[in-house]
């Protein structure tokens, strides 16, 4: 007897300019199953949930659901054939409220009219599954990242679906708020709904996965496999295509008695941080850690003067400093900031990949007349695309046309390329693929030994405790403790879950 | 890549642009013209005209250009046009400035009310379409009042030495052992090409141009980036105003006259322009060609069309039919822009992998 499947996809092929992104790949997803698809940055995992969901098409082969063929030409198809999915990249409108964009697919109605009562208590349906608090009249634009994250999750939830595709749901949540997301998707298992789930964290593939389908280069290198057959090495040998070595931590030598080059002293700010103290000398990385709103991104931008420091000070290379732009700390004190938020605030989609890197050094690549050579913009471009992989037909290629992970190299690239001093880098590796956050992560203790001082914001609790060589803690934009780290997993951990936690029960 | 796979490369990328279509357009227009109606190469009577009103027009194309490269608009380039040609024409008439001194005056008056606009974007965050409106109609106020009290009969009407040869000389009295230039091309193409040239170098070459396009891009990512957004978007309205400054220069000098109603026809063109030639409404992308062909392009219709006896109020309704065609293909040429990048690529791609295509 055959089986059916929730959704069998049969040879899809699909060809961009310049690449083919999935050639001939098969797809077949169980009802009860919850399947991990992965692959490198730019394998093809948002191409193929594209065409599942009516986004692209595919030139070529076919899809069924339930075992019947269905043409799926339209997001609204898809939605028809009950094929739910959270993409990618954001896909909200920034204008709306929470609740407007929960409900978007299907707006509750009542005599022609948008039923508002029902959009609110549907969008606090939806919230509560996730354990969120939201209020559905918020504005998405107050939202940060994470929390405009978990609404698409929430939107996804929405309708009731056979299918659920998740690309990169927890890029750029932290492991508590991705929690709350496996507990639902435990209960659609149970319920025999089927689940593809594409992640590059592979604790959480391992943990919550049944099956395994691995992409490279466009092409399936493993179909439908069982996860637990396999071990992690193996699996991250089959997405390369070659044996990665382990990844070693280098011995870092930290010079204690060296002057602090960035200093918050009791700093409060206008969005809420009170009495934070912080110092990162040259040639170390110290890590910020929090949950989601734990106000660290918001420390970053009023560092920045994005936000306003209301009181303490904020000093660099020992004097104090008030910063009111992005372009004085780059130019005037040399800090660079790499933003959390790659899509909104980090590339330019529209412009190439060379303009893209080179934006944040046109000032030293201005020659008389304002001149700036494209020879030198695409000689620094090639830099990066070579030491971070970044997959790319050519410089001139618009980043909107690159996969998530390789636009976020981009957005990444900039910052590196403008040899700046001091560094603050927000959700670095969001959607980075496993070897290229080792070639990243290698890079930043090069640049680190160079001399540079790291700010390192992360919600990737693993990230933290290998690359910091100090980890700082905070909640409710306060400070609650500082770590040096022993880069022992298990023990880091505990305590700094311990210094979350115990200002929450205070 | 080899050299001839990237000439194939750089052929492909010139094909697919609108300015392409647009070249092809306006060669069958003219041998369409010139072939039912031989007085259309008559040069001192069409011709010369006509390039002339490429020249100015092309100038108020570029004026619109410098704010949709920053995805803004400015509804007051005809204003500003009437505004700095206003400070002309007293710099002459009432105080007998000399030529380039009058025209410095204007032209820092127009970058000056542009500046404004921007600083006005800048600092409020109102969109560009409401400042400029605003400005557009407290100009349309200013302007004429200004001329009843200061001008006799509503115009400047003194020459400095030297307006003339600009507005309405062609190369034929240029003459050099004997032989003089046609006379079918006016001087003031000298002027319009100059300008372009700047332009194009601007946002080609400069720091400034592309920082430019980058705001106009992402404006959040850009400010990010550490270019200073506010600046950039003051100095992108002021070089708008002091464009069309010289557009009124241009104007005054081929009539011959300094009017409150020099810039009346400049809006509608100065959008077509450059959309048709490739420009997007939503900024990051300009083309300074691609703004020359639009306008000639348009005025070569005008122009043909007044050859037929056609009236200007048909001509009219045409102009804003071919601006609706225009801006409605301004979203699909946004993806159109991508696809045939894309297409260049797989192109050269094949090219690279042996491929004879
Ligand atoms: N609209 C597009 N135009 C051109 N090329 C594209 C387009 N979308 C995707 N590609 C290319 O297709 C390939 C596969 O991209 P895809 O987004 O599917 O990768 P992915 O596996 O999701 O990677 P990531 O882990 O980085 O999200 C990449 O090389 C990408 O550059
Ligand atoms: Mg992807």
């Amino acid at each position: 007897m055959t089986e059916t499947y929730a959704l069998e996809a049969t040879h899809l092929t699909k060809s961009f300019p310049g690449v083919k992104a999935l050639d001939r790949v098969s797809l077949r997803l169980k009802p009860g199953e919850v399947h991990a698809l992965l692959g490198e940055n730019g394998a093809g995992k948002s191409t193929l949930i594209k065409i599942l969901t009516g986004v692209h098409r595919a030139d070529d082969g076919t899809i069924a659901i339930d075992g019947r063929d269905r043409e799926i030409s339209s997001p609204i198809e898809a939605m028809a054939a009950g094929i739910g999915v959270v993409h990618q990249e954001r896909n909200v409108v920034p204008e709306f409220t929470v609740g407007e964009n929960i409900v978007l697919s299907r707006m509750p109605r009542r005599a022609g009219r948008v039923d508002w009562n029902t959009v609110r208590s549907e969008a606090k349906r939806c919230l509560a599954l996730l354990d969120l608090s939201i209020d559905p009249d918020t504005p998405m634009t107050r939202l940060s990242a994470a929390q405009t994250q978990l609404v698409e999750i929430a939107r996804g939830l929405y309708t009731e679906t056979n299918v659920l595709l998740l690309d990169e749901p927890t890029a750029s949540i932290s492991a508590n708020e991705a929690d709350r997301l496996f507990t639902v998707v435990r209960r659609l298992r149970e319920q025999g709904k089927a689940v593809l789930f594409v992640s590059h964290k592979l604790e959480e593939v391992f943990a919550h996965c049944d099956t395994v389908s691995v992409l490279r280069d466009g092409k399936a290198v493993l179909e439908s496999s069982p996860l637990h057959s396999h071990s992690r090495d193996e699996i991250v040998d089959i997405m390369v295509g070659r044996a990665l070595a382990a990844l070693e931590v280098p011995d870092r030598v930290i010079d204690d008695s060296a002057p602090a080059v960035l200093e918050m002293r009791g700093v409060a700010t206008s969005v809420g941080h009170h009495d934070v103290s912080l110092a990162v000398r040259s040639g170390e990385i110290l890590g910020l850690y929090g949950l989601v709103g734990a106000g660290r991104t918001e420390l970053a931008r009023s560092i920045l003067g994005l936000d306003r420091i209301t009181a303490g000070s904020l000093e660099v290379r020992g004097s104090a400093v008030t910063i009111r732009s992005v372009r004085q700390a780059l130019q005037d004190h040399r800090i660079g900031y790499v933003t959390e938020n790659r899509k909104e605030e980090g590339v330019f989609l529209g412009q190439s990949v060379a303009r893209n890197i080179a934006v944040t050094v046109w000032a030293k690549l201005e020659r008389a007349l304002g001149f700036v050579s494209t020879k030198s913009e695409r000689s620094l471009g090639a830099t990066f695309v070579g030491d971070l992989d970044i997959r790319v037909s050519s410089q001139s290629q618009l980043v909107g046309e690159l996969s998530g992970g390789n636009q976020q190299k981009v957005s990444l690239a900039k910052w590196l390329a403008a040899k700046t001093e001091i560094l603050i880098i927000d959700e670095p590796t969001v959607g980075i693929d496993v070897r290229t956050k080792r070639s990243f992560y290698d890079l930043i203790w090069r640049l680190a030994d160079e001399g540079l001082a790291i700010l390192l914001i992360s919600s990737d609790l693993a990230e933290m405790v290998t690359l910091a060589d100090r980890i700082a803690v905070m909640d409710q934009f306060a400070i609650t403790g500082e770590l040096d780290n022993t880069h022992d997993y298990d023990s880091m951990s505990q305590s700094i879950i311990r210094l979350i936690h115990g200002t929450q029960v205070a | 890549m080899t050299p001839e796979t990237q000439q194939h490369g750089v052929v492909r990328r010139v094909i697919a642009t609108p300015r392409f279509f647009l070249a092809i357009v306006i060669i069958a227009l003219v041998i369409f013209f010139g072939s039912v109606k031989p007085a259309f190469f008559s040069g001192p009577f069409v011709i010369a005209p006509l390039l002339t009103s490429v020249a100015i027009f092309t100038v108020v194309g570029l004026a619109q250009m410098m704010v949709l490269s920053i995805g803004h608009m400015n509804l007051a380039v005809g204003q500003m046009a009437s505004f700095g040609a206003m400070f002309m024409g007293m710099s002459y008439d009432l105080w007998k400035l000399p030529l380039l001194v009058g025209l410095g005056i204007g032209l820092v008056a127009g970058a000056a009310v542009g500046g404004l606009s921007g600083w006005l974007v800048a600092r409020t965050g109102v969109n560009s379409f409401i400042v400029t409106l605003a400005m557009s109609f407290a100009l349309i106020g200013l302007v004429p009042t200004a001329y009843s009290a200061l001008a006799t009969g509503s115009a400047f009407i003194a020459k400095p030495s030297g307006l003339d040869v600009i507005g309405r000389d062609s190369f034929a009295s240029f003459c050099f052992a004997g032989y003089c230039g046609p006379n079918a091309i006016p001087i003031i193409v000298v002027p319009a090409i100059v300008v372009m040239l700047i332009v194009g170098y601007l946002y080609a070459r400069t720091r400034l141009g592309r920082e430019l396009l980058m705001t106009g891009s992402n404006v959040k990512a850009a400010t990010l980036s550490g270019i200073p957004t506010g600046r950039r978007i003051v100095l992108a309205h002021a070089l708008s105003g002091l464009l069309a400054a010289l557009a009124g220069f241009f104007l005054a000098s081929s009539t011959g006259s300094f009017t409150p109603g020099i810039g009346d026809e400049f809006m509608l063109q100065s959008f077509v322009g450059p959309i048709l030639g490739g420009t997007l409404l939503a900024g990051g992308y300009i083309s300074v060609s691609g703004t020359f062909l639009g306008i000639v392009l348009t005025l070569l219709i005008r122009k043909g069309l007044d050859l037929f006896g056609v009236g200007i109020e048909t001509l009219n309704v045409l102009l804003g039919l071919i601006l609706i065609i225009a801006l409605s293909t301004d979203r699909i040429r946004l993806l159109a822009r991508r696809r045939s990048v894309k297409r260049v690529q797989q192109t050269d791609a094949l090219l690279i992998e042996g491929n004879p295509l």
